[in-house]
Parts: C-alpha cells; structure tokens; sequence
C-alpha cells in the first residue's frame, strides 16, 4: 500500500510537470495553430536568464522569475516577427523555421559552453513533506500547485475574457473570426508571445528539480508534443487527463520495469494516439476523425 | 685605404654571421607537440587539458625536453571530440582524433579518449599513425584486453588513469567494510548507460550476490537524463540502504538532491563526478551531506604521503586560480598532469622522438608521480593499489558538514573511518 501511495504522489507530480512544460506550446497551437517548436529553446533559455538573474546579478527569486518571463515572452514575439509571420499558414515552413529556431538557440548554448552542473537553480521551498508514509520534496507539490492553478487560469483566460475568446475563435474558425474583425496577425502573435511567457514559468518551476541542461529542451519539446497529440489541442482538460496519464504511466514503467522504459512512454502514447484517435483523447477535429 | 675596407668588413661579417648563425645554436628549435583529442566540454576534460599545460609550462621553464643533446620546448595543441555530449556518435570524436593527428602531428598524445566507446575505437587509428598515446580518463579492462591480443601492434598505447576493475574493486572493499561495520545488506545501484559504468556495475552486482547482499535493482539512465525519481522510489519501496551511483556526466549531481528531497535512509556510496569538486557542497545546496565519494585519482585531493599530489594541487590553484582548483574534478587531472612527466621522460631516455623507442621507453616507466608511483603492466596499464610507494592510488572521502572532505580510504591515507548520515544511522 506505501508503494502504491508513493507511485501515485510521484504520478502525479510527474504530471504537473509534463503538463507545465507542454502548456506553452499547446496553448501556441490551439489558439493560433502555429506549432511553435522554438518551445524547448525559450524553455532552456529563460532557465539561463533565471539563473544568471539569481547567481550573478543577485536578484531575488521573484524578480528573476519576473526577467525570465519577460525575456521569454520578447523572444517569442522577435520568433513570431521574424520567422512566423513570413511564412505564415505554410504548415509545414511553419515546423521547420520554428523548430530550426529551437535547434539553433539550444546549440549556441551548447556552443557557449553552458553545459556544467553549475547551471541549476534552487528550490522555490526548501525541504521535505511527507504526505502519511511519501516523503515529497516541498517543491514538488508547488509544481503541482502551480500546474492547477494554471490549468485554472487559461481555462477561465480561454473562456471570460474577450482576448481568449478572441483567440479561441481564431482557432476554430479563422475566416469568420475576420470578419467579426478579430485582427488575427496581432492574436497569432499574442498566442506566441503568451506560450513563450508560459514556457518560462514552467522553466523557473521544473528546471530546480533538475539541472538546467541542453538536453532538456529537446525533451521539452518531445514532451510537449506528447501532450499536446494525446490531450488534443482545443481543449485544457484534454491536455490535463494526456498528463495525468503520462505522468502516472512514465512513473510506472520507471519502477516497475526500468528507468531506460520511461521515454518510451512518450513515443508510444504518441504512436498509439495517431494511430488509433488522431484528434486527441478529448480532441473534436473531425477532418482527423473521418480520415481514420 | 683603412676607412674602405672597415666599410666593406662590416657588411661581410654581418652576412657570414647571419649565414653561420644558426648553426653556431641560435636556430630556432623545432617544439615538441603533444596532442590532447578529448572531450574538452567535459569537467575532466577540460581540468585535464589545464593539467597537461602546466606540467608544459613546469618543464619548459627548466628548458624543456633534452632530445638527441637537443633542448627543446613542449608545445600543446589540442581539438574537442564533444564525446562527452548525448548523441555524438563515435565516428565524430575519431575524426576529431584523426584531424589532429594528420594536421598537428604531434609527437605523443596524452589524455585522450573519454569515453571507453571511443577509445577502443581510436586504437586502431593510433595503431596506424605510430603515435605514443597515453590515456587518462577512458576506463574499460577491454583497453588491456586488445593490447594482450596483439602487443606489437597496440605498443603505443597506454594508460594512467584508473581502469574500471580497480574501480569497482576499490568500490567493493568499502562496501565489504560498511557491511559488516554497520550491518547494511540492501543495495541498489545506479549508473550512466555507458561502457565503463556498465562493466563495473556488472562486476559489483555479481560481487554482491556474492558477497551475501540483497540486490535491490541496478538501474541505467543514458547520458544527459536529469531525472532519477524512478531509481529513488525504487530505493524506498525496496528498503535499499547503500545507493551506489555511478556516473561521469555533469547532470548526475541531481541525484543527490533528489535523495535528499525524498529524506531516503541511504547510505550514498560511489562516483558521480560533479560531487567531486570543492565547492559542491555549495553547488548543491549541502545535498552531498554524508556521501562517500569515491575520486579515481588523487589530484583534486593533495594526499600528504604524495608530495607530488601536493605540488599538483597548489601549483594547479596558484596557475588557474583558487576557483579553479576548488572545482578540480575527480578523474583526469592527476594522471594528465603526470602523462606529460612521463613522455618527455621517455623522449628523453630515448634520446628521439622515433614513436617505437618513445614507446618503449614509456612502457619501462618507474617514476613518482602526483598519483603515486607509476609503473605499466605488461598490458600498458599503471598499476593501481593501496601503497603510494608501490602503486598509483585511488582514494574516497566522505562529505560532511560544513562542507568538508574527510579522505576515509584507502586506509594509508585515511583521515577518519566511513560515518552513517543521522537519516540511516537512526
């Protein structure tokens, strides 16, 4: 019974996390449909900004959480000025130039030599929980705070506000949301700019259980790809239930047959997801539907 | 008539003088070049790359290396193989090697190999080049194991640094002690997907059965992964009481910081590089608490029964900086500082750079070093033990509060006995 407690605490914890790190991009995706593969460098790179903002300028957290979102969010408005927006509604030059992006911000890192142990950032609260016979880190359960209370607000953004609904309109339905005189170059840019800044906070929050390392943004974006092809993309609880699943799935199999097995969990979801139900557990786009 | 030939002798005596001149010693000698193909991202490598050009610097202050009545200056070129990093595939880093051997031609390589993957197959490059090559980070028994298949073809090559059997039985030892001293009996190892730490988690597992522990797992995590929940949650549903870690990439330091987090009654017991340096118990926030550390050769620890251990480690501060020295890493450095000492000995002996005689004269090497004393098996390995006088030495501290590396092993150089952290210990 500990066992079992200590795997579902830890499931869910994964989670959070998988779901933190996937909101960015899928938030980029289903409001505006540019699937933004820039995600995982602007993920590493506002680790970077926070880091150096806390050891070496000697900010408060705070603050240094606040320069982060705030680089994070210019980056993704320069991304969406520069790369986007030239090649914008060309699918697939969309893919290539924003994933090109990543791949290049994520190897200047490398090329920069920031690949030591020293790149990892503290704990927001330090110490240990334990939760009856689960022993958790304080950390961890503010991940999983955060990831809910995030979850919250971008359904409420999705669904109360006239720039949500604005961008939510976009996304289903693009030449009539025109003619309702929705300006749908500035909400493309918005949605860029608003999963960057997401990709952020999920950087200053995720990166302190770890370290902050190139490898990670490739996996940001395997990650938010997984979630984002399992959940479906119109809506949050889709991406919620893809990451409980994820999550809970990848701590299993880390147990209970091996570390190595936990990756796999990702690329089969994904495999077995297009494969079986292209538009996501929750997913509604009926062209995918009636294709399969 | 005087003012004439005075005018036409000087000109002449300046021409003869600049003809005869470098015959007379004033040519410009020719350097000796040594090689350093490694991965130089690395912590190890790069701290190795800094100890090979001190001990340059050390001996060309002294004139540099007398070959053939010659004295000539060390001159160190070095290029980045990046094998270190996920992904990279052997075939790059032996290109790397390949580049700065056909470019560079250096006389001698030293350091070299990082991963076992690659050094394996750059034996055959060197094989073909006739360049003396001494390892010191790579650590696969297979190295010994091809050079005894075929010795006159694999003459070149040798190696300083700690080979993994040394490793894990140095690492068997301890736990052997802290077995029966404090009476643990669960264990659970975890280490990086790699040749060396692969071979010497097979070699404990079998050791442990042996030796009466209950295995809890031994789980692989490929090079670059940052998250090891999966190994702690397995550490507590299994009751394991020794954690043995083993890894040489810069992410593995999380690791404790996730033990820590889960407050896991563990004894931590192995290598995991970052935890080497000095200042990694700033680093991770004092998560090394308790940690004994195993450090494959001494370096970034001086050891005082090693005099040379102690000139290294002050000579390396006072050249890079005291930062640097704090974060000199556990592998590498020693060994590398050394290789330098014992090719130019060898060129020396030798009295030519010939790649044969050089390595001939290598493999007769009976010298002091910062490691201890430095001789090769008939496999062209140092041999590693516990007596400075007789071997090359391996050592393990234990961190403690505040941030203090008390040496518990090997028992010559020991400063206090392995202690239990207060979490396992109640």
């Amino acid at each position: 019974m500990p066992e079992l407690l200590t795997v579902l605490v830890y499931g869910l914890v994964q989670a959070a996390v998988l779901l933190l790190v996937a909101l960015g991009f899928s938030v980029t995706f289903g409001l505006s449909g540019i699937p933004n593969f820039s995600h995982g460098g602007v993920y590493i790179l506002s680790g970077f900004v926070c880091w150096f903002s806390l050891r070496k300028l000697g900010w408060p957290y705070p603050l240094a959480v606040a320069a982060s979102v705030a680089v994070a969010a210019t980056v993704g408005l320069l991304v969406y000025a520069a790369v986007i927006r030239p090649v914008r509604r060309l699918v697939l030059a969309e893919v290539i130039a924003t994933f090109a992006v990543g791949v290049a911000m994520l190897e200047l890192f490398r090329w920069m030599g920031l690949v030591t142990y020293e790149f990892n950032l503290p704990a927001v609260v330090a110490g240990s929980v334990a939760l009856g016979d689960v022993v958790v880190d304080a950390h961890r359960l503010v991940v999983v705070a955060s990831a809910a209370g995030l979850g919250l607000a971008l359904w409420w953004f999705g669904r109360a506000t006239r720039t949500g609904l604005a961008l939510r309109a976009m996304a289903q339905e693009e030449y009539t949301a025109l003619s309702l005189g929705i300006r749908e170059d500035r909400m493309a840019a918005l949605s860029v700019v608003l999963g960057s800044a997401l990709a952020a906070v999920a950087a200053v929050l995720v990166l302190p259980l770890g370290l902050i390392s190139i490898n990670l943004g490739y996996d940001a974006m395997l990650v938010a790809l997984a979630v984002t092809v399992t959940g479906g993309t119109e809506r949050t609880a889709g991406l919620v239930l893809a990451a409980l699943l994820l999550g809970l799935s990848t701590v299993v199999a880390g147990v209970l047959i091996g570390p190595h097995w936990s990756e796999v969990v990702y690329l089969a979801a994904i495999v077995a997801v297009l494969a079986v139900r292209p538009s996501g557990i929750l997913g509604r786009l009926k062209e995918l539907e009636e294709r399969v | 008539m005087v003012g004439w030939r005075v005018a036409l002798a000087i000109p002449l005596v300046v021409m003869v003088a600049l003809l005869l001149g470098p015959a007379a010693g004033g040519a410009p000698v020719e350097p000796v070049v040594l090689g350093v193909p490694t991965a130089l991202g690395s912590i190890e490598g790069a701290d190795s790359l800094r100890a090979v050009q001190l001990a340059v610097d050390e001996i060309n202050a002294r004139g540099g290396v007398r070959v053939g009545g010659v004295r000539r200056p060390l001159q160190v070129v070095s290029i980045d193989t990046r094998e270190h990093e996920p992904g990279i595939p052997i075939h790059d880093a032996l290109a790397a090697l390949e580049k700065l051997i056909t470019e560079r031609r250096p006389h001698a390589i030293v350091v070299g190999a990082f991963r076992s993957e690659v050094l394996l197959a750059a034996m055959d490059v060197v094989a073909r080049y006739r360049v003396p090559y001494v390892v010191t980070i790579a650590m696969t028994p297979a190295f010994e194991a091809r050079i005894a298949s075929d010795p006159a073809k694999y003459k070149y090559l040798f190696r300083m640094g700690l080979q993994s059997e040394y490793f894990a039985g140095n690492l068997a030892r301890v736990l052997g002690f802290v077995k029966s001293r404090f009476g643990l009996s669960r264990v659970q190892f975890v280490h990086q997907d790699v040749l060396w730490a692969k071979g010497t988690v097979g070699f404990l597992e079998t050791w442990a059965r042996q030796a009466g522990w209950s295995l809890v797992s031994a789980d692989a995590y490929p090079t670059g992964a940052t998250d090891f929940s999966a190994s702690v949650l397995r550490a507590r549903t299994g009751r394991t009481q020794v954690l043995v870690p083993v890894f040489d990439m810069p992410q593995s330091g999380i690791l404790l910081k996730q033990v820590k987090g889960a407050r896991l009654p563990a004894l931590v017991l192995g290598f995991i590089s970052p935890a080497v340096p000095a200042d990694a118990w700033q680093t991770f926030e004092g998560a090394v608490d308790g940690m004994v550390q195993f450090v494959a050769e001494p370096g970034p620890i001086a050891i005082r029964a090693l005099p040379k251990s102690v000139h290294f480690n002050r000579a390396y501060g006072e050249k890079y900086g005291e930062a640097a020295r704090l974060k000199l890493s556990g592998h590498g450095p020693g060994p590398s500082y050394d290789a330098v000492y014992v090719v130019a000995a060898a060129m020396e002996r030798a009295g030519t750079l010939d790649p044969d005689r050089v390595a001939e004269e290598i493999r007769k090497t009976d010298m002091e070093g910062a490691i201890g004393r430095i001789r090769f098996n008939d496999r062209h390995q140092v041999v590693y033990g516990g007596l400075p006088t007789q071997t090359a030495i391996s050592l393990a501290f234990q961190w403690r509060a505040p941030g203090r590396r008390v040496v518990v092993f090997p028992e010559m150089a020991a400063e206090d006995e392995i202690r239990l952290p207060a979490e396992i210990a109640r």
